[in-house]
């Protein structure tokens, strides 16, 4: 669990290190930042992978990713990219075992297309944005490389 | 002046017996506290939404006014009427903001036969008018901003007679409505139409003048304490000059930037102004201060100020108590009269309003709050942790107040009690006011009402080790809670998550 990608402010960020937080008021997320010399009162809030550190009065958006919710999310992201027609690509190589739309199906955004199973994770492929499905690349039980076209809507 | 002669004349040593404060929040509370000392039983009044406040909680008894909206509470002067009555008191004190200078309220009051704590009716009628204030000014021989005393049509050459840039004011202006700049003669119509119906919208006349723009300028206020014998106390100077949206955010005491002769001046004036109106109780008479010395009466505001226990701590003057005991037909002793003045007070606001994106106003509630204690600070707050804020009033959270023997350790001690301050839930300008005690021009006493556009801006970006420390913690932080959800069903909150954690704990120990 320690190899944590942590994003400050859109910028990937290693932690301090040689420094500790100790919390004091655990319901409150107060507590302090200490490396044994110096000690900063913080306030951290938040949980999963969204998280929000104040800092000498300043509310640091931090968020916290495993490596999965790092592919996920760069998945979401890179899909979200593309205006218009958009073209759903694997982001990663994998199995797909379930595909959950047809052509001609109406979904919102958020609406899962797919599920690509990779080192042992099942990762849901999301809708980008609402519209409908024109064309499905791919079948259930099928590899696919990174890049590989999966799903476009219009 | 007609005054019941049941109160502090009737012998009892209490100024009233029971006293109504019509207004909600620090002020409220500010009062209400003042109203024990006193040993005068305090009545809160509060919107629905207020029922659980922690005003209502401080007073003896609440009477509701009414919905949430101002306008159908706080500033309803038939409910704000009954519910004194109704409560059997026999003052009002109107705080500041909502009815505290609504000479309607104020006549209502009297009317009643209850005593209203501060200025007659007739002087807030007279000072309410900015312009009418302006000319009476001018008329006493106190200086004002080059501009027109006269309400301004749709006249170019007025404006280019007073030399641009100007401001464009409301007459029944205050709290930096209806203000705007001009720095173009072709977007005078403009201007003058967003200022009027903003000055229509916050106070029903949209009636405007011009000033000449003051620039560099200082915001300096000097504070009268008067009572119904004549009595007047000038009771030194506040610098306000650190503003956002032509709106306080730092006051101190005494101004870095007034020498005695200035001061002289600045308490001659104010006093002057004073005059010109039938005046007793609290009120503040503010200025611009040019880059050469010389100061402009801008308005006289005729109520207790927000920022009026910075001079409280200088003085070491409870105004809020001797505005109640001059209200009961006290008169000012002579401790009052030449109170002196001793060391240094700096008061920051503590607003839900986001400092890197404008000073926006911020929503939702708050979660922890620790405010700082100790030596020379003093905490005036409205809220308390763990609650939600109400978009329908101000989003002033609390005033940390500090006071040392010079400015340099007024400073130093304002940093220490920042730095003790932790807010959690929502964005607050705690992070422009630990900025503020840092920057150098700030600590040399140089600044001006452009102060914030300036240096602040957006503020600067996160610092490395800020990210790295901020890294940390909301790393470790995750590691916390994924260790407590191993153990319990995911749960929606990391207070709920953390709380779990700590329990169990609890149990192992």
């Amino acid at each position: 669990v320690s190899d944590y990608e942590v994003t400050v402010d859109g910028t990937v960020r290693s932690p301090a290190s040689g420094w500790r937080l100790v919390l004091d008021d655990v319901a409150h997320g107060v507590g302090r930042l200490t490396d044994g010399e110096r000690s900063v009162p913080v306030v951290v809030e938040g949980n999963g992978s969204e998280w929000v550190v104040t800092l000498r009065g300043r509310r640091i958006p931090v968020t916290v990713r495993t490596w999965r919710e790092r592919l996920i999310a760069e998945a979401e992201t890179a899909s979200r990219a593309q205006a218009g027609p958009v073209l759903v690509k694997a982001t990663l190589p994998g199995l797909i075992v379930a595909v959950a739309v047809e052509v001609g199906a109406e979904v919102d955004e958020g609406t899962t297309l797919l599920t690509i199973e990779a080192m042992k994770m099942q990762n849901e492929v999301r809708a980008p944005r609402a519209g409908r499905i024109v064309e499905v690349s791919v079948a259930s039980g099928q590899a696919v490389a990174t890049g590989a076209p999966l799903v476009r809507i219009e | 002046v007609s005054l019941r002669t049941d109160s502090s004349l009737s012998g009892d040593g209490r100024p009233f017996r029971r006293l109504l404060v019509a207004n909600r929040g620090e002020i409220a509370i500010r009062v209400i506290r003042a109203c024990r000392e006193l040993g005068i039983s305090p009545v809160a009044v509060h919107s629905d939404v207020d029922a659980d406040a922690l005003h209502v909680r401080l007073a003896d008894r609440s009477e509701l006014l009414g919905a949430a909206a101002a306008s159908e509470s706080y500033l309803r002067i038939d409910a704000v009427i009954d519910a004194a009555l109704r409560s059997g008191a026999e003052a009002v004190h109107p705080g500041y903001g909502f009815l505290s200078e609504n000479a309607a309220f104020a006549r209502a009051v009297e009317a009643a036969g209850l005593v209203f704590v501060g200025p007659p009716p007739s002087a807030l009628e007279a000072l309410g008018n900015k312009l009418a204030a302006r000319r009476s000014a001018a008329d006493a021989g106190v200086p004002i901003v080059p501009g027109t005393t006269v309400a301004l049509e749709d006249d170019p050459a007025a404006v280019e007679a007073v030399g641009l840039p100007v401001m464009l004011k409301a007459a029944a202006g205050g709290g930096g409505r209806g203000m705007r700049r001009v720095d173009r003669i072709e977007d005078l119509p403009d201007a003058m139409a967003a200022a009027r119906r903003e000055a229509v919208a916050a106070f029903g006349d949209g009636t405007v003048y011009v000033e000449r723009l003051v620039s560099p300028a200082r915001h300096v206020e000097v504070q009268l304490l008067g009572d119904r014998h004549g009595g007047l106390a000038v009771l030194g100077e506040r610098d306000c000059s650190v503003q956002r949206r032509h709106q306080k955010l730092v006051e101190e005491s005494p101004s870095p930037a007034v020498d005695d002769a200035t001061r002289d001046a600045l308490f001659d004036s104010a006093r002057r102004v004073a005059r010109t109106v039938d005046f007793h109780n609290a009120a503040t008479v503010e200025f611009l201060l040019d880059a050469d010395g010389n100061h402009y009466f801008l308005e006289m505001n005729t109520r207790l100020q927000v920022e009026h226990g910075v001079t409280e701590l200088v003085t070491g003057l409870d105004l809020v108590a001797w505005q109640i005991r001059v209200a009961a037909g006290e008169r000012l002793p002579a401790e009052v009269l030449e109170a002196p003045r001793q060391g240094h007070a700096i008061e920051v606001r503590l607003y839900a309003e986001d400092p890197y994106d404008g000073f926006r106003p911020t929503a939702g509630a708050i979660g922890a709050w620790v405010v700082p204690d100790g030596p020379g600070v003093r905490v005036d707050a409205g809220i308390e942790a763990d609650t939600p804020l109400r978009p329908e009033y101000d989003p002033l959270l609390a005033k940390l107040m500090v006071v040392a023997d010079d400015r340099p350790a007024a400073l130093a001690r304002l940093r220490r009690a920042l730095d003790e301050t932790l807010i959690g839930g929502l964005q607050t300008d705690s992070g422009f006011l630990r900025w503020l005690v840092d920057d150098p021009a700030f600590a040399a006493g140089m600044y001006d009402t452009s102060f914030i556009g300036d240096q602040w801006g957006s503020g600067p970006p996160i610092g490395d080790e800020d990210a790295a420390l901020a890294a940390l913690a909301a790393a470790e932080a995750r590691r916390l809670t994924a260790a407590a959800r191993a153990a319990t069903p995911p749960s929606a909150t990391v207070s709920s998550a953390w709380g779990q954690r700590a329990r169990e704990d609890g149990l192992r120990r």
